[in-house]
């Protein structure tokens, strides 16, 4: 059922001629400080951009201010194209998000700092503005031309500024207020950092929950600026109440404070301040702010110091991992082994296993998922013995999960548990996993698994990963997958770099020539494929006696495809044969003959390949 | 432009990177050339693997070569509908551009529904030409190579590849080749009929829901398939939630290449993969992972998950 019931509008064939295209190198500033005549022009064309018909030529305009500034010069720049920006701030959302990121940099192009408060007014009105975009990027602008003024201008324009902002009648401009109090409270004086203090004090206090909610993550700054004495008697009292607000989406944001207290404070102060409200966020009634408080636990933990977190925490932590919504269990599961670093062994033998096991068989795959991804980090702190008891076991059991992110997971840790219990063990215990997920539905995790047999190729032995693995490794070189098949290939050079040229010549190439005769294109295809990929892994003389004549082969087969690839396996194979003195000759009497015999092939590609592979070959020397 | 270039530019566009306006228009000269000389009904040996509509999913599309092999190791026939509705219609319609450019034989690119002035105009390719250039002269270019595009293709004189469907003014191959069709999809006629028609559970031929095209019965591909000594017919434009779907006794095949359509609708892709003894292999993938929405296609910030 496709959605494409079209109306059959009359065709509206487009004048796309009418207006005047921006020539987007015209409007680059060294060229328009180079070049008098365009520069006029360009920028007369851009002044008019600003007020043009289409949003997107105006917010082009808007991102080219500086331009247009510096072609003005510093008094037109203020008396001018200033109030005419303020004048503009009825426009799109888009257009106005392009202004106050551009407005901060003109501040070189006023003729002085001492013009800076110039820019505060069009500033002020987009930090008042609906759009939150906008108005977060206008505080951002307020911010960086607030570092960049004298003290005077702080006090007699930025401070009154902040104040109008905080006591506005619509809720957008308090909101906006609240981001602008840490970046000059310690330039200013005692007197004025009390004032300050006390007109934030009451925006964590303002009726409307979007102002509550840019105040507590205003106050996270703010903490990090005010003195130790103000930490406990400001920040703390404030945090008390937002972390107690009746909006959740105010208190999972107070996570971020106690982190930022916590970590200025002393541990008996943490144990003694903070150890009740964050635990009672983490009992908290709504499942966002438990959210936040589970996937900052590890972070949360370091910040309030490690014995409270072990005498303390470990419950908590427990209660998160077995949360009754998903998305809870999901974050925590993450912070295992981060967290683990708190408690001892037979903690997490006796506190944490039990649950593990419980979220192995979760029915959110998200939770198995995540649980997958992290717990191989609890291997080496658990030791040899208790992995292969404990968490062997585990991993077994998420590799058959019926979800392909599950079992990917798994597969992508595998060495850090190959640390800890070595390959031997791992390879066994692996073995009727692997060969299962070789043949997994989901070829990303095919994929996840061939790249992993290399590795299990030297611990294994030759003789019993002949037995086990040889087949399912030539198998792959027939899937249906293009990106198996190739990575087939390079897995059985890899194959052949660990096990010797002689193995690869009497178990793997005698195969791939078979393939070679196969009515099938791609199998023919992928042989040319596999030796070229094999070629630096093998010696010269399998090259010369199997490789090169198998490739030669081919060279006459119906298929394009093929014979072009036999033209590139040729350019491929040239250098190898060149550095050996029994294989140098067959350059001569065997590669140039078929490429030259190619060049005039009656497929352009093959014509194609097979000219750059005489021009490049390191035919060098000869006359071709 | 060399061919060393082109391949620059391939590169470039297999990062998702568009190519300046200027190489786009060089480039679309060239493809009108090539494309000028092919049929309406183009010629194509087999191995070929047959895709479906992509709709400018860019990252898909990636998955889809992972899954059948590069082209030019891989020979494709896309059957249409290239733009429109996805992120990145501007970077999968210049890939699959060049890459025809680059290997004319290897890849055979025919005209889907979307591919016309009107409908991309409302779909999205229009506004994203315009969002990424900052002017219409891509998305015009481009207009001018959609009317360049075969209407069909005919893979070893057997199978018989269109976008949508038949026509009932059409009953051979020959007729179609009569077209002349080098201009912006008509609203009905043949050329619109092949491009928009669908088939049905009904007999003969029936009024199309799109407003455009008709719904045809398993007895007329029967007598197209009859008339003209082909064994199958292969079409797109429609969702297949499975990827592919066979119908009329495995007389015609929909094949669909955009898994996720539209970023939500849950398919799973196909592509029909046919070896050199015209052997079929329907070859199913899913969305890339995580990749799809991130970058240049959303214009504004999401929203705070939280709000």
């Amino acid at each position: 059922m496709e959605v494409d019931s079209t109306p059959m509008t009359p065709t509206e064939y487009m004048e796309e001629d009418r207006s005047p295209v921006p020539d987007s190198t015209a409007m680059d500033v060294s060229e328009v400080d180079q070049n008098d005549d365009d520069d006029l022009s360009s920028v007369a064309a851009l002044i008019d951009q600003l007020k043009h018909d289409d949003v997107q030529f105006r917010v082009n305009a808007c991102k080219k201010l500086t331009v247009i500034a510096a072609a003005l010069g510093p008094e037109r720049a203020r008396d001018e194209l200033i109030p005419f920006l303020d004048d503009s701030i009825d426009d799109e959302d888009e257009v106005l998000l392009a202004l106050a990121e551009e407005l901060p940099n003109l501040s070189s192009y006023l003729g002085g700092s001492e013009y800076l408060p110039r820019l505060l007014v069009p500033l002020e009105s987009l930090a008042a503005i609906e759009d939150a975009t906008v108005r977060d990027k206008a505080v951002s602008s307020l911010r960086q031309i607030a570092t960049q003024m004298e003290d005077s201008q702080r006090n007699n324009d930025f401070a009154p500024l902040v104040k109008r902002l905080a006591q506005g009648e619509w809720f957008t401009s308090r909101a906006s207020a609240a981001g602008l109090f840490a970046v000059c409270y310690s330039a200013f004086d005692a007197q004025k950092q009390e004032e300050w203090r006390n007109m934030f004090a009451q925006l964590v206090h303002d009726e409307t929950p979007m102002v509550r909610r840019s105040t507590t993550k205003a106050l996270e700054t703010l903490s990090s600026v005010v003195s130790e004495e103000h930490l406990e008697t400001f920040v703390l009292s404030l945090f008390n109440e937002l972390a107690s607000d009746d909006q959740d989406s105010v208190r999972l944001l107070t996570i971020e404070i106690l982190i930022a207290i916590a970590n200025r404070f002393d541990a008996q102060k943490n144990r003694d301040t903070l150890l009740e409200p964050l635990k009672s966020l983490a009992r908290d009634k709504a499942w966002r702010v438990r959210y936040m408080v589970a996937s900052k636990f590890v972070e949360v933990c370091d910040a309030i110091g490690e014995d409270t977190v072990r005498a303390e925490l470990v419950s908590t932590f427990v209660d998160l991992l077995k949360d009754s919504e998903g998305e809870v269990r999901t974050a925590a599961a993450g912070e295992v082994p981060g967290f683990a670093k708190f408690a001892d062994k037979q903690t997490i033998l006796e506190s944490f296993l039990p649950c593990i096991r419980e979220l192995v068989e979760d029915g959110n795959q998200h939770v198995r998922a995540a649980l997958a991804l992290h717990i191989s980090g609890l291997s080496p702190i658990l030791g040899k013995e208790d992995t292969i008891e404990h968490l062997l076991p585990l991993f077994l059991q998420l590799l058959k999960d019926e979800f392909p992110d599950v079992r990917l997971n798994v597969i992508a840790n595998l060495e850090q548990i190959n640390k800890v219990i070595g390959i031997d063990l791992l390879s066994q215990s692996l073995l009727p996993a692997i060969t299962e997920l070789a043949e997994d539905r989901q070829w990303r995790v095919r994929l996840a698994i061939i790249e992993y047999i290399p590795l299990l190729a030297s611990p294994l032995g030759v003789e019993f990963f002949d037995e086990k693995l040889l087949n399912l490794c030539m198998s792959w070189l027939g899937d249906a997958v293009y990106s198996i098949r190739e990575a087939a290939t390079i897995n059985l050079k890899k194959l052949t770099e660990v096990f010797g040229a002689e193995w690869a010549k009497d178990t793997v190439i005698t195969q791939i020539i078979k393939m070679a005769d196969n009515e099938n294109y791609l199998y023919r295809m992928t042989t040319i494929f596999t030796l070229t990929t094999m070629t630096d892994a093998l010696s010269p003389s399998i090259i010369k006696d199997y490789v090169l004549p198998t490739v030669i082969s081919l060279s006459e087969d119906p298929i394009p495809n093929i014979r072009f690839n036999v033209a590139k396996a040729l350019e491929t194979l040239t250098p190898s044969l060149k550095q050996d003195a029994n294989t140098a000759d067959l350059i001569e009497s065997t590669v140039v003959p078929s490429l030259q015999k190619l060049t005039n092939d009656k497929d352009g590609d093959v014509r194609f390949f097979a000219s750059r592979a005489l021009l490049d070959g390191e035919f060098t020397g000869r006359a071709l | 432009m060399g061919s060393s270039d082109l391949d620059r530019q391939i590169e470039q566009l297999r990062q998702c990177e568009i190519i300046t306006e200027n190489e786009v228009k060089t480039l679309c000269q060239k493809a009108r050339e090539i494309l000028a000389e092919e049929s309406n009904v183009q010629k194509i040996d087999a191995p070929v693997t047959i895709c479906g509509d992509i709709h400018g999913q860019f990252y898909d599309l990636k998955e889809l070569f992972k899954v059948g092999g590069e082209c030019p190791d891989t020979n494709y026939l896309f059957m249409g509908d290239f733009v429109d509705r996805g992120f990145y219609s501007v970077e999968t319609f210049l890939l699959l551009l060049a890459l025809k450019v680059r290997y004319p034989d290897r890849i055979t690119l025919i005209r889907g529904n979307h591919e016309s002035r009107q409908i991309t105009q409302v779909y999205g390719f229009y506004d994203e030409c315009l969002r990424k250039y900052g002017s219409v002269n891509v998305w015009r270019y481009c207009c001018e190579v959609f009317d360049h595009l075969a209407l069909s293709a005919i893979i070893d004189n057997k199978i018989f590849c269109v976008h949508g469907g038949l026509s009932p003014s059409i009953n051979t191959i020959d007729q179609i080749r009569s077209i002349d069709r080098k201009l912006e999809v008509p609203h009905d006629g043949a050329m619109c009929d092949l491009l928009w028609s669908d088939p049905d559970d009904i007999e003969g031929w029936g009024l199309s829901p799109r407003g455009a095209g008709y719904l045809f019965g398993g007895d007329v591909v029967q007598s197209f398939l009859h008339n003209n000594d082909l064994n199958l017919i292969a079409r797109a434009h429609q969702l297949v939630m499975e990827g592919y779907k066979l119908l009329f006794n495995d007389t015609i095949v929909t094949v669909w290449s955009a898994p996720n359509y539209c970023y939500r609708c849950g398919n799973v892709a196909a592509i029909l993969e046919l070896n050199d003894n015209l052997e079929s292999n329907y070859k199913i993938f899913d969305a890339a992972v995580g990749v799809e929405t991130r970058g240049a296609g959303l214009r504004k910030r999401a929203p705070d998950y939280f709000l």
